[in-house]
């Protein structure tokens, strides 16, 4: 049950209208957000930008948003995201990995340095070393590390909405 | 901002007026009531003296030119008397209430308003005692018939608002004849259709409101910025949204900025017909 109201289209502020679809459709994230109008003209956008391609594959960002959502038991994140990743792209073994279901040794040398850029970000960013950088650069830029490093904190952001407000998953 | 709201207002996009949601709480528990208002409510909503006395200031500073108070009921609050009067020192401004609340002591604190911009609109909707009472509650019509006469005595200015429902013509009429006895003019005698929101909708009473019926007018609640007063309406306890222009409030500017972009899809021109004020 839903902490907060999740709206239908017709009661929810004018400003807030824009983000249903034509037949007033809505991820129960969106409805809820609905409620802090003035906030999504500044939120979704910036998250669009971070979750959308840009310097970064959207398979890759997928296999990250997953592990974020694992590492944070986010239910309504992994719901949503899961069947993303293998939409776009990303191989079910990386999701399988991202998702404590295989091993991280049965990772590419480059999924394996960013996964573990992921958990070392989300556990504790001061065990992060001068080794695991270096590794990462090997295989992304730095403009790259930054933009999944932003993805991985607007992904806290929402597992933790997420999970605190008890949005309820997507079907 | 400011040239922007003037235009908007001689376009005859919105009033020139900001509402004041001042409180939820309400003695009085009326079948219509659009806010769901009545003794005891557990959420009040109060917007408090020092947020109504700086949305007035920044409304004046805007481009506003009246202010309204509305509610529920302001005299529920310990220090109605004052914040009106101060409300009154910024801008003119028509306080509704329901006329119920005023003991000598109010009436004593409410003397500064004599002779000044400020005008009380009490609710009375029918002459007969019994029929008002049974809309607004037991008693109504007598305190009202004590409280404004009192009122004028004291040289404070006082309209009449009538909520329409199932009142005869020759009621109304009547109701006319009794506030002319008053030496209230028929100008201050504001007549309007129960609106379809609110407990109103729940008792299934009242006429929906079209998209053009009501005047754009600023309202702002402790809930945030509405598009006019009827707006910020509740259902079940829970605040109606559909029309929430804005969350802040404070500064105004940020709500007014929203509310011209709504009331930019408005149509311009004078003689749209709004049919409920
Ligand atoms: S209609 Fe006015 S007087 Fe009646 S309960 Fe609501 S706020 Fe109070």
């Amino acid at each position: 049950m839903s902490r907060v109201r999740l709206l239908e289209r017709d009661e929810a502020p004018v400003h807030a209208r824009s983000i249903y679809a034509a037949d007033g459709s809505a991820s129960p994230l969106k409805r809820s957000l609905a409620n802090a109008p003035d906030l999504l003209e500044t939120l979704l956008p910036f998250l669009g930008q971070i979750f959308d391609e840009g310097a970064v594959d959207l398979p890759t960002k997928e296999l990250v948003v997953v592990r974020v959502s694992q590492l944070n038991a986010c239910r309504y994140c992994l719901a949503a995201h899961r069947p993303l990743a293998l939409e776009l792209g990303t191989p079910a073994e990386h999701i399988a990995v991202a998702c404590n279901e295989l091993p991280a040794s049965s990772l590419p040398a480059r999924e394996g340095a960013i996964l573990e850029w992921v958990d070392r970000y989300v556990a504790d960013p001061h065990s992060i070393d001068d080794d695991l950088v270096a590794r990462l650069l090997d295989h992304v830029r730095d403009d790259q590390l930054i933009e999944l490093s932003l993805l991985i904190g607007a992904t806290q952001l929402l597992n933790q909405y997420c999970t605190a407000f008890q949005v309820p998953p997507p079907n | 901002m400011r040239d922007a709201l003037e235009n908007a207002v001689a376009e005859g996009r919105c009033g020139n007026r900001l509402w004041l949601y001042a409180t939820y709480h309400c003695n009085l528990a009326c079948v219509y009531c659009l806010t769901e208002s009545r003794p005891g409510i557990a959420n009040r909503r109060a917007l408090g003296r020092e947020i109504m006395v700086r949305a007035a200031t920044d409304a004046r500073d805007l481009g506003f030119t009246c202010l309204g108070v509305t509610g529920g009921e302001i005299f529920m609050l310990q220090d109605a008397a004052e914040t009106i009067a101060e409300l009154g020192g910024i801008l003119p401004t028509v306080v509704l209430t329901n006329g119920t609340l005023f003991t000598e002591r109010i009436l004593t604190r409410l003397e500064p308003l004599a002779g000044s911009v400020v005008a009380l609109q009490i609710s009375l909707d029918s002459p007969e005692a019994s029929h008002n009472d049974a809309l607004r509650g037991p008693e109504n019509f007598a305190r009202v018939a004590t409280a404004v006469p009192a009122l004028l005595e004291r040289g404070i200015r006082v309209r009449i608002a009538t909520t329409v429902e199932d009142q005869t013509e020759d009621e109304l009429s009547r109701l006319c004849e009794l506030h002319r006895s008053w030496g209230i003019s028929d100008d201050d005698h504001l007549v309007r259709s129960v609106v379809r929101r609110g407990r109103a909708a729940l008792e299934d009473m009242g006429v929906e409101p079209g998209p053009m019926d009501i005047l754009p007018e600023l309202t702002l609640t402790a809930d945030g910025a509405f598009l006019h007063p009827f707006a910020p309406t509740v259902r079940h306890g829970v605040t109606d949204l559909d029309l929430l222009v804005s969350r802040q409030i404070n500064p105004l500017e940020a709500a007014v900025s929203r509310f011209l972009r709504v009331v930019a899809d408005q149509p311009v021109g004078t003689d749209v017909a709004r049919n409920i004020r």
